[in-house]
């Protein structure tokens, strides 16, 4: 299934001419002035004839009408070279590799020989009746063109594999040929191709992809299986069992990078010895479900199918459906955890945190854990944050109407928020809807996104700020932020990652890097908040380190809003 | 002057060889007034008497193609018999089918 000359490029023009009826082009390359006249004779009614009576004119020929013959008769002896190795050069070079090529000899030996190396027939000399040359001249075009016509449905035009419905139809063949050999399904993507075109241009991606095919080509011939382009820079192969696709990957690569050297990054999803009760595309299904695991991992460049990713992609893809409804019917609930000031003697309620919960209908509540980080990939988190927004705000609101009293509650901002042109406007839009002031609702920005683009994030939270919110930095220490720039900041609390509390107070104990943030907070002037704490112990060591605001656990869980009340109601009674 | 009736009497196959002329007497009567004229014969003879086999394959070669196609048997005979020694460069006496050949070929050009 893998005799495809390489590199074949089928433009189209060729078939198209043909089809339009025009006469074919046959190039007779014979010295024997008597041979070739005869041969003219045959064929010069249905064919404008071409000839050539040396190695070095035959080729010259075929150069300058690569896409338009139909055929070439060729004479093995002739005066400047063997017409053999002009078959050969013919064969290798992928412009002229496709014409058929008729070999006339004398020579039994040659017969053998000159079929090998790709020629169609042969014609013995003396000449055969004229008929039967004639016969086998349009025999051989006819078997060529149906050939080219096959090839051009079902191959990619640009690497020479398989297209997509051809594949699956071959590999469905390769398990018909192989019933008892376990198979892998195989999907190799060039990761940021999309930025190769954008940065090199076109031909050079395309050059790329083509280089891969070739590679892939090579691979196959030598390990059996068949490979396709599915879609721009997306391959799939199907073939035997491999233990290990390392140096697969890297022959793959190698050839991406082609003479530059550059090592491109590919991504391979393998779903290995396929369950062969699924049908084909399935299977391809699994292992590109392997190969997205990994789109965002630089470290790893293969991933492997197995079921329990298969069960987390089915939820993530479960839980990306109901989205819409779950927002159209309030399924996500804002719960509130207290923050507290623990610098004075008794802790003082400081503030709240909004966060999110889903109420599944069918699968019950579900961490934020695995809906968050789901849809931050693709952008829906905006709008679960604009509706966790809407609640909180609209729930501080009841409470300033009913109790005549409130604390600030801090909400998250996500990095996809803080891109979105329109954040200003909907934030001051909530605050006027709401009847609320901007100190009311604290802003949680995420260190790492500060970093991400720091430029502009920096220039939108400068004109939150002015316009009245409260910033505070999440996560603080997770996102490799430099001193010096957090000095430039505008934020007005540190917000301690958890991941700090949890090291810090680990069996390990080494609170050396928990003092050092907060005496970084300390210069800076600003308040340093610690999440994530569980116990007194804990809070007593943060105390002392000069940590300004606790929350976690050990003051109380996040809790819905009709529990937080009574916080809210001691702290008011004793402020009066 | 050539005609099919001259070269009949002298020993060509003339119903293969105008066959393979389309049955174009003009054509195949063309065909042979070139093939009897050709220098290869000539050159064939000098290049063998003096050693060079290989040479005198591709000539013997050509010569092949062209008498067999146009059927002229009585010189086509000798030279694919020649051809055959030549291409594995056979160290005989090569002087008797060349002399064959030329004769042949003689009464060919006795016939224009």
């Amino acid at each position: 299934m893998n005799e495809f000359t390489p590199g074949i490029d089928l433009t189209g023009t060729d078939l198209e001419l043909r089809s339009a009826g025009m006469k074919r082009h046959v190039l007779i390359v014979e010295d024997e002035f008597v041979n070739r006249e005869i041969l003219t004779a045959y064929l010069e009614s249905d064919y404008d004839v071409l000839t050539a009576d040396t190695g070095a004119k035959a080729l010259e020929a075929v150069n300058a009408h690569a896409d338009t013959l139909s055929l070439v008769l060729l004479d093995l002896i002739l005066p400047d070279m063997h017409g053999l190795d002009i078959l050969r050069k013919m064969k290798e070079d992928t412009k002229s590799a496709r014409i058929p090529v008729i070999v006339m000899t004398s020579d039994t030996e040659s017969e053998v020989e000159s079929l090998n190396i790709g020629a169609s027939d042969f014609i013995s000399k003396p000449y055969p009746m004229p008929k039967v040359i004639q016969a086998r001249v349009r025999r051989t075009i006819e078997l060529s063109e149906n050939r080219d016509l096959i090839r051009w449905t079902e191959r990619d035009h640009l690497t020479g594999l398989f297209n997509r419905d051809y594949f699956y139809r071959y590999a469905g063949q390769y398990d018909t040929f192989h019933p008892h050999e376990s198979a892998d399904a195989v999907v190799v993507d060039i990761s940021h191709f999309h930025m190769v075109n954008e940065r090199y241009g076109k031909v050079y991606g395309d050059e790329m992809l083509k280089r891969v095919g070739r590679e892939l080509r090579a691979l196959m011939d030598a390990s059996g299986g068949i490979a396709c382009r599915r879609e721009a820079d997306t391959f799939l192969v199907y073939g035997p069992h491999r233990a290990d696709y390392a140096d697969f990957l890297d022959r793959l690569s190698a050839a991406a990078g082609g003479e530059s050297r550059s090592r491109i990054r590919l991504r391979m999803g393998v779903y290995a010895d396929v369950d062969k009760s699924i049908d084909m595309e399935r299977r391809f299904d699994h292992a590109k479900m392997a190969a997205d695991s990994i789109r965002n991992d630089f470290n790893t460049a293969i991933a492997c199918y197995d079921i329990s990713l298969h069960e987390k992609e089915m939820y993530a893809e479960r839980l990306l459906d109901d989205f819409q409804e779950a927002i159209d019917q309030k399924q996500f609930l804002v719960y509130f955890q207290p923050k507290y000031d623990i610098r004075p003697d008794s802790p003082v309620l400081y503030g709240a945190e909004a966060l999110v919960r889903w109420k599944h209908p069918e699968l019950g509540m579900i961490s934020p854990g695995v809906f968050v980080p789901l849809f931050e990939s693709n952008g829906l988190v905006r709008d679960l944050d604009h509706y966790v927004w809407r609640e909180a705000a609209a729930q501080l609101r009841d409470w300033k109407q009913r109790l005549g009293f409130c604390v600030p509650v801090s909400v998250n901002v996500s990095r996809v928020d803080m891109m979105d042109p329109e954040l200003t406007d909907t934030l001051r839009g909530l605050i006027a809807d709401s009847g609320l002031s901007f100190t009311d609702l604290h802003l949680e920005i995420t260190e790492s996104a500060y970093t991400q683009d720091a430029k502009q994030i920096i220039a939108t939270v400068s004109r939150l700020r002015d316009m009245g919110f409260v910033i505070e930095m999440d996560d603080f220490g997770s996102g490799y932020s430099s001193l010096n720039m957090i000095s430039t900041l505008p934020i007005d609390a540190l917000k301690l990652d958890m991941q700090f509390i949890r090291t810090a107070f680990s069996e390990k104990g080494n609170t050396r890097m928990l003092e050092i943030t907060v005496d970084i907070a300390r210069a800076l002037g600003v308040p340093m908040i610690a999440e994530g704490v569980e116990t007194e112990e804990q809070m007593l060591k943060l105390k002392e380190f000069g940590c300004d605001v606790v929350q976690g656990y050990y003051f109380a869980r996040p809790m819905p809003a009709a529990d937080f009340e009574p916080f809210l109601l001691k702290q008011k009674a004793t402020d009066y | 002057m050539l005609t099919i009736d001259s070269l009949r009497a002298w020993g060509a196959d003339i119903e293969t060889g105008l066959n393979r002329c389309i049955n174009n007497e003009a054509f195949y009567l063309r065909l042979v007034d070139k093939c009897i004229r050709d220098e290869a014969f000539v050159q064939l003879k000098a290049s063998v008497e003096a050693g060079d086999l290989a040479r005198g394959f591709e000539l013997a070669h050509a010569l092949k193609g062209s008498t067999s196609n146009l059927a002229l048997d009585p010189v086509s005979r000798p030279v694919t018999e020649i051809t055959e020694l030549l291409r594995s460069r056979t160290d005989t006496d090569y002087s008797v089918l060349l002399n064959q050949i030329m004769s042949e070929r003689d009464a060919l050009i006795n016939l224009l």
